[in-house]
């Protein structure tokens, strides 16, 4: 069975900063033997906001029918996810935090239903990776969104050490960061880094 | 002289849970205290979120024509403005965040285009509340929300004046249950109107406050 690779392109802007990094990346990942890459704009899915509703704690699964149907099929299946999402005033943006708390099921089924969210055999196994862009330099400027994001892969059964960073600051207007001098580099080597951890957990 | 204005905006899908509750507790004291409130529920608008298209940039306004335009002419007509949002995955909730995120045409007004401006005069007659309910005890629970209100209010020409956040909510069963949030929540908006109230009356303000402790 080959990997699968799941990326999440949660911006709201189309082939801008966030998702060029990610498609170097998914690039790097796709062109190596074994492996297999979805990517999944968000901007083509409807994903609407979790409600709060809390009916999760009790039916397991969530009550909106969207299209999280299936792609939490497709989250608790791959062995590799990717969140692909640009800061927006300190945090990750609307649509990508929206994908973020609908997980909310899989905390339900971890904590509340102690349910596996994953088969037996793929814990462990399941590496992240949080793609980021944001316009500012300031040192704190990820720092709200790693917060979430950790969390997402917290309950989806992947764990802080299973998690890679591509952060990338000071990149605002389309497409600049196909300028950034080193960007694309990290971008290959988020994308070889990953390879490699993901046939050391599966050894 | 006119009353105080007081806005509350919750950004929670929950309807009257605990964030709401909060919010609605703030706003009674503000009512009690003379000042004249509104709350906006942001699930109700079903607005849009920011394309990221930077538009703005360029002319400062926004593309997307919906609900949110008289909202955010709304806050520039009134004192206190109170921002209520629960913590789902270590953050705000999508719907406020998609709130936030749509002043990015104001953002540009202010730090693009230069043609928005705001006295300092001006940022302290005019206060922010983050308002937040957590349901773990984690100490950093609110950590991430505080840089984004930060922002906000700074682009909205708002002092981000105090927080009231309560967490442990699971433990607790819910806010009813906590033992000072409500009671802060209806002090601290008897108390603003009146700070406000002293303030456009031009005699100095009762009393100081303590500013929000997650200021940057």
């Amino acid at each position: 069975m080959p990997f699968s690779v799941l990326a999440f392109a949660t911006s709201p802007r189309r082939h801008g900063n966030s998702e060029t990094l990610l498609d170097w990346v998914l690039a790097e990942m796709e062109a190596e033997p074994g492996f297999e890459v979805e990517k999944v704009a968000l901007d083509e899915v409807t994903v609407n906001p979790c409600r709060g509703c809390n009916a999760c704690e009790v039916l397991g699964k969530c009550i909106q029918r969207d299209d999280m149907d299936f792609l939490y099929t497709k989250i608790v299946e791959a062995d590799c996810i990717i969140f692909a999402s640009p800061i927006y005033c300190l945090g990750i943006c609307a649509d990508g935090k929206a994908l973020i708390d609908r997980a909310q099921v899989f905390r339900s089924r971890k904590y509340v239903l102690k349910i596996p969210v994953v088969a037996p055999e793929k814990l462990g196994k399941r590496l992240g990776i949080f793609i980021s862009t944001a316009g500012q330099n300031w040192d704190i400027v990820f720092d709200g969104a790693k917060m979430s994001i950790g969390c997402f892969f917290h309950v989806t059964e992947i764990k802080n050490r299973d998690i890679l960073y591509l952060l990338v600051r000071g990149v605002d207007k389309a497409g600049e960061v196909e300028t950034h001098p080193t960007a694309r580099d990290e971008a290959r080597a988020t994308g070889r880094a990953a390879i490699a951890r993901i046939r050391e957990m599966n050894r | 002289m006119d009353p105080v204005k007081v806005l509350g905006i919750s950004g929670s899908p929950h309807r009257h849970g605990n964030t709401e509750t909060l919010l609605d507790t703030f706003l009674e004291g503000a009512e009690a205290a003379g000042g004249s409130t509104r709350k906006v529920l942001l699930h109700e608008l079903g607005t849009a979120t920011c394309r990221g298209c930077n538009a703005c940039h360029k002319d400062g306004q926004c593309v997307i024509r919906d609900e949110l335009i008289p909202l955010f002419d709304e806050i520039f007509s009134v004192d206190v403005l109170a921002l209520a949002s629960p913590i789902y995955t270590m953050g705000i909730t999508a719907e406020m965040k998609g709130f936030l995120d749509r002043s990015q045409f104001l953002w540009a007004q202010k730090y693009i285009l230069k043609t928005r401006y705001y006295t300092r005069e001006h940022i302290h007659r005019h206060k922010g509340f983050f308002i937040s309910t957590a349901g773990t005890g984690w100490e950093n629970v609110f950590a991430s929300a505080f840089p984004t209100m930060t922002a906000f209010f700074d682009i909205m020409g708002f002092e981000y004046y105090d927080n009231i956040i309560a967490k442990e909510m699971d433990r607790y069963n819910g806010i009813r249950n906590h033992p000072t949030a409500l009671a802060e929540a209806r002090e601290k908006g008897e108390k603003v109107v009146g700070v406000i109230a002293g303030l456009k009356g031009g005699r100095p303000a009762e009393g100081t406050q303590e500013k929000g402790k997650g200021a940057i």
